[in-house]
């Protein structure tokens, strides 16, 4: 920003031009004389300069080309390029100077320059040549230079040679950057795409081109921008959508994830507990064995043992025997020996091992194990789902909506539908169809998305279920074709969502097992705006309704001690009235016609709210109250008894009432002059009903089912 | 007339900028701030003209309000300009808060040495809104004002001489019947002289009595506690009463509050847009 430029400088300050190369009327660091030469200075973008080579030198220069000496000289100090130092060398000029007048020195013959420059010499020259070059600064044109350098003939060469470089460099520069000096651009060429002055075209290297007025040229590179601005926009929004859409599948990725780390662990654990099974099985059965084979070796042992027993005991019997010398005797005891050894030999040694100390093989069966291997990457099949319950609102004469529920766990491809029907072809004669019913006219309430309709059952008996059937009127058909019907309504009543701006026809049946009802008498529907009834039983008693069922009256306040007979549902003392409406979400729109003189209170309020309270005095009530004072008309907007102080100069006579469920408002509007009057922001808990209340005498009008006008929608 | 941007800040998807032009009403550097709502950069937006009360500049509404949310959602370009001409070394502009500089009340002034310089009237009724029919994505059939104050006071002139010009005017706390009250004979004292009747053609009271037809809507908001109001300095009610003699409609609401400058720090926004979607 430039700004600073624009500022005054303090007084005190001289502006020094930092720039060594550009300024041609270049300051002395320590000037000798003032101010007067500052403008000669000043000039920011001035390319004009002089090489500060030249003040260096004297004048007793003879003809050399020094040009690429001092070249040389001033990239090896930098003087060229770089400015602070340049600043420096210029604080310590003499200094350099005399660095520079040595090394020309040596090779020029200029016996009077040999000794370091003067400073005071220089600077005379310096002053002169500023103050002869000072006129000439603006210049571009080198003949001044020459002229005003006279003095410094060999200086000239390269001076002006320098200067040429520099003028030519400036020149360019010039070109590209357009000076105030110059004509701006004023059109447009189309084939090199850049603005030129119209001079170019003519005279130029524009000739040929195309051209346009810079204006149009301008509009249409706008219009284009602004064209794909929105692209970009859309772009943008794709992409806002996209990235959302990525965002929800990560969710989903997460999930299956979850999914499928469950189901892998769950089969990985069926199968390690089979193999623990058999394995356990089958070191038990190797253990089982082993006892076998121990105790039947153990029992062989033993037998042997006895029966080594044995003979060492027949055969020390038998010696023993061998010693008696008695002849008789010996054979008394050897008979029986004898036989015990005879029979002893008969036996049969069992010397042959009972079992083999091999075991026998055991193998793991795996083949099932296998199966559950393979069966792990396998979706389970889902499990059944659950049908719902046929909802009211669910089918028409000729197709039904069928619910149902899954569970999250299952993974679910796709699903079969299938379905039969299962009415009796035989209908049963036991019961009889019953009798139509009898909609209750006046309780219809509506707005412009749905309709809740209210009927008498018409049957002495229970019915199992009501159908209500609809018939939208499109190019004046009439009323016989049923565009949708409702089954299995359990109740008297049935909200029916409708389409904005038509018309029903609507009516009911009642259905047992004999079968449907005649149809009952039809109620119209119109869904032009929101319509309402006047409930008559919370009415206060000296509140009437008019004939049309829109009007209220209230008649003279004569003796409020007597037969006053109250309803049950009634205001006992404000005197008003509750509407009846759809409960139903959205906006609804109403309207009231008073006389400047009437005393009203007009809003909303729950259905429950104090019937002995007033209008707008309590938290379930909001209404705009119009009283009239000696002075003035006053005007409330009561809710909790509360109202803001608020004047109005003009008194309304039809007033506008908007209600607005999703933006929490409610309004009140002077439809005959468009003022919006009030506001209410409130978020309403319950669904709210159309109150009206009277303090005088009067009358009050409402006109309802109408759409809200175009000149108060904006407001 | 060339326009110099001062500042931009990006706000609520739209631009909050200032911009410097030199004046030839006020035959100064002026500034105004303008609010581009995103709407602003597809097509034409209405503007609402934004006055500002004594002691401000273009900034105060700018950062105090907190309107550019209501302007971006209702695609409502906002203009602010500055209270009175700046920088022209009058002798006695600066003397006090609510005489000179930054008290322009928005009159054309014919006395010496205000003449020259402070002629806020004409600068917003012409000047002003050529400069921004040039500039900005303006439409020009759509054009409202308000304002605080000085500034209500400026509004309610502005719309009350310029019948049909503007769709609609709000005022908060605005000097009402600035020929009876300390400010508005100061001001106008200073300004136009001594002949009354010059004070009257700038006194909205006096104006709405004469104003030709009714097709004005004018809401008016002010602060219960407000000081300057039981000093006598508002006088919201002579308004209200010429009002309701001649059927202009205004809807007057007395709000419960009491800093008068602040007052509507960020309802502002929430009540203007309340009336204003009217254009």
């Amino acid at each position: 920003q430039s700004q600073e430029a624009g500022r005054e400088l303090p007084s005190c300050l001289t502006f020094y031009h930092m720039d060594l190369y550009e300024s041609k009327g270049r300051l002395e660091i320590f000037p000798e004389e003032p101010a007067g030469r500052e403008d000669g200075a000043l000039g920011e973008t001035s390319k004009e300069s002089t090489e500060p080579g030249e003040d260096f030198c004297s004048s007793d220069r003879s003809a050399y080309d020094l040009e690429k000496e001092v070249d040389e000289l001033t990239k090896l100090y930098g003087l060229d390029e770089d400015k602070e130092i340049d600043q420096k060398l210029l604080g310590g000029n003499i200094a350099t100077a005399g660095i520079l007048e040595r090394s020309y020195g040596s090779i020029y013959n200029a016996p009077k320059s040999s000794s370091p420059v003067n400073g005071s010499q220089r600077k005379e020259h310096m002053e002169t040549t500023e103050e002869q070059e000072l006129p000439g600064k603006d210049s571009q044109d080198e003949s001044q230079h020459l002229h005003n350098a006279k003095a410094y003939d060999e200086l000239h060469n390269h001076a002006s040679s320098k200067e040429e470089l520099r003028s030519d460099d400036r020149q360019a520069e010039q070109s590209i950057q357009p000076n105030s000096e110059e004509e701006a651009a004023d059109i447009y060429c189309a084939t090199c795409k850049i603005p030129i002055r119209a001079f170019d075209k003519l005279f130029g290297d524009h000739k040929d081109h195309e051209v346009t007025q810079l204006a149009n040229a301008v509009e249409s590179a706008k219009e284009e921008i602004q064209k794909n601005m929105c692209k970009l926009e859309e772009q943008v929004t794709e992409m806002e959508n996209f990235a959302g859409h990525l965002e929800e599948i990560f969710i989903t990725v997460e999930e299956n994830f979850g999914r499928q780390e469950q189901n892998f662990e769950m089969h990985y654990n069926e199968v390690m507990q089979t193999l623990t099974q058999r394995y356990e099985e089958k070191v038990e059965g190797l253990g089982e064995e082993k006892k076998q084979k121990l105790e039947a070796l153990y029992g062989q042992l033993v037998s042997c043992g006895e029966n080594l027993d044995t003979c060492k005991e027949l055969m020390e019997t038998i010696q023993e025997l061998c010693k008696d010398k008695e002849k008789a005797d010996f054979i008394k005891a050897a008979v029986p020996v004898v036989d015990r050894l005879r029979e002893f030999l008969k036996k049969d040694m069992d010397l042959v091992l009972s079992t083999s100390p091999d075991f026998e093989d055991r193998v793991i069966d795996f083949s099932d194990v296998q199966q559950l291997m393979d069966s792990i990457n396998t979706i389970a099949a889902p499990s059944a789902p659950v049908i719902n319950p046929q909802a009211p609102n669910s089918a028409t004469g000729t197709s039904v909506r069928v619910c149902w529920g899954l569970f999250s766990d299952d993974t679910v491809e796709f699903y079969q539908l299938y379905y039969k029907q299962v009415s009796d072809d035989t209908p049963s004669e036991a019961q009889a169809a019953p009798s139509p019913p009898i909609i209750k006219r006046k309780e219809s309430r509506s707005c412009e998305n749905a309709a809740l309709v209210c009927w008498e059952s018409g049957n002495m008996n229970p019915v199992d279920s009501y159908t209500v059937e609809l018939s939208k009127l499109t190019n004046g058909e009439n009323g016989d074709i049923i565009t949708e019907s409702i089954v299995g309504i359990p109740n008297c009543e049935a909200l029916i969502q409708l389409e904005p701006g038509q018309s029903y026809v609507i009516s009911v049946r009642a259905v047992n097992m004999g079968g449907p009802s005649e149809r009952s008498e039809p109620v119209s529907i119109h869904t032009t705006g929101t319509y309402f009834y006047l409930n008559e039983d919370t009415a206060h008693p000296l509140l009437s309704v008019l004939e049309d069922g829109l009007t209220i009256a209230c008649s003279e306040i004569e003796n409020l001690e007597c037969d006053l007979s109250f309803r049950d549902n009634g205001f006992t003392r404000c005197i008003a009235i509750l509407g009846t409406m759809i409960p139903f979400q959205g906006k609804h729109y109403w309207e009231v016609e008073v006389d400047e003189n009437m005393e009203y209170r007009v809003g909303v309020a729950f259905e429950n709210t104090h019937r002995h309270g007033y209008l707008g005095a309590n938290s379930s009530s909001w209404c705009m109250r119009h009283i009239v004072t000696p002075a003035r008309h006053k005007y409330e907007f009561l809710h909790s008894g509360t109202t803001p102080d608020i004047r109005i100069t003009i008194p309304p006579k039809r007033i506008g009432i908007l209600l607005d469920y999703n933006n929490w408002k409610l309004s009140f509007f002077n439809l005959d002059i468009a003022q919006h009057l009030y506001t209410f922001n409130s978020h309403f808990q319950h669904y709210v009903h159309p109150c009206f209340a009277l303090e005088k005498p009067g009358v009050l009008r409402i006109h309802n089912g109408i759409a809200m006008p175009t000149s108060i929608t904006l407001l | 007339m060339a326009l110099k941007q001062i500042s931009s800040n990006k706000c609520f998807e739209g631009f909050q900028k200032v911009f410097e032009h030199d004046s030839i009403e006020l035959k100064c550097k002026m500034r105004f701030g303008i609010y581009l709502p995103p709407k602003a950069e597809i097509g034409k937006c209405p503007v609402l003209y934004w006055l500002s009360g004594l002691t401000c500049t273009e900034q105060n509404f700018i950062t105090k309000s907190g309107f550019h949310q209501a302007a971006a959602e209702h695609g409502l370009i906002v203009v602010a300009p500055d209270t009175s001409p700046r920088g022209c070394n009058i002798e006695g502009e600066d003397e006090s808060w609510d005489f000179g500089t930054g008290a322009g009340f928005y009159v054309d002034a014919t006395e010496e040495p205000w003449k020259t310089n402070y002629r806020m009237y004409s600068y917003i009724k012409d000047e002003l809104p050529k400069l921004i029919k040039a500039n900005f994505p303006a439409d020009s059939e759509r054009m409202s004002i308000f304002g605080h104050s000085m500034g209500g006071h400026g509004a309610l002139i502005l719309a009350l001489k310029n019948p049909g010009k503007y769709k609609s005017v709000s005022a908060f706390a605005p000097i009402c019947n600035p020929v009876q009250c300390p400010w508005g004979k100061k001001a106008f004292g200073g300004y136009l002289g001594s002949d009354l009747t010059k004070w009257e053609a700038y006194d909205a009271t006096h104006l709405v009595k004469s104003y030709p037809d009714s097709h004005l809507d004018i809401l008016i908001d002010q602060g219960k506690d407000d000081q300057f109001l039981s000093a006598g300095q508002l006088l919201p009610d002579n308004f209200i009463a010429a009002c309701t003699e001649r059927k202009i409609p205004v809807v007057f609401r007395l709000q419960q509050a009491s800093t008068k400058k602040y007052l509507f720090g960020g309802k502002q926004g929430g009540v203007v847009c309340c009336i204003h979607p009217i254009i």
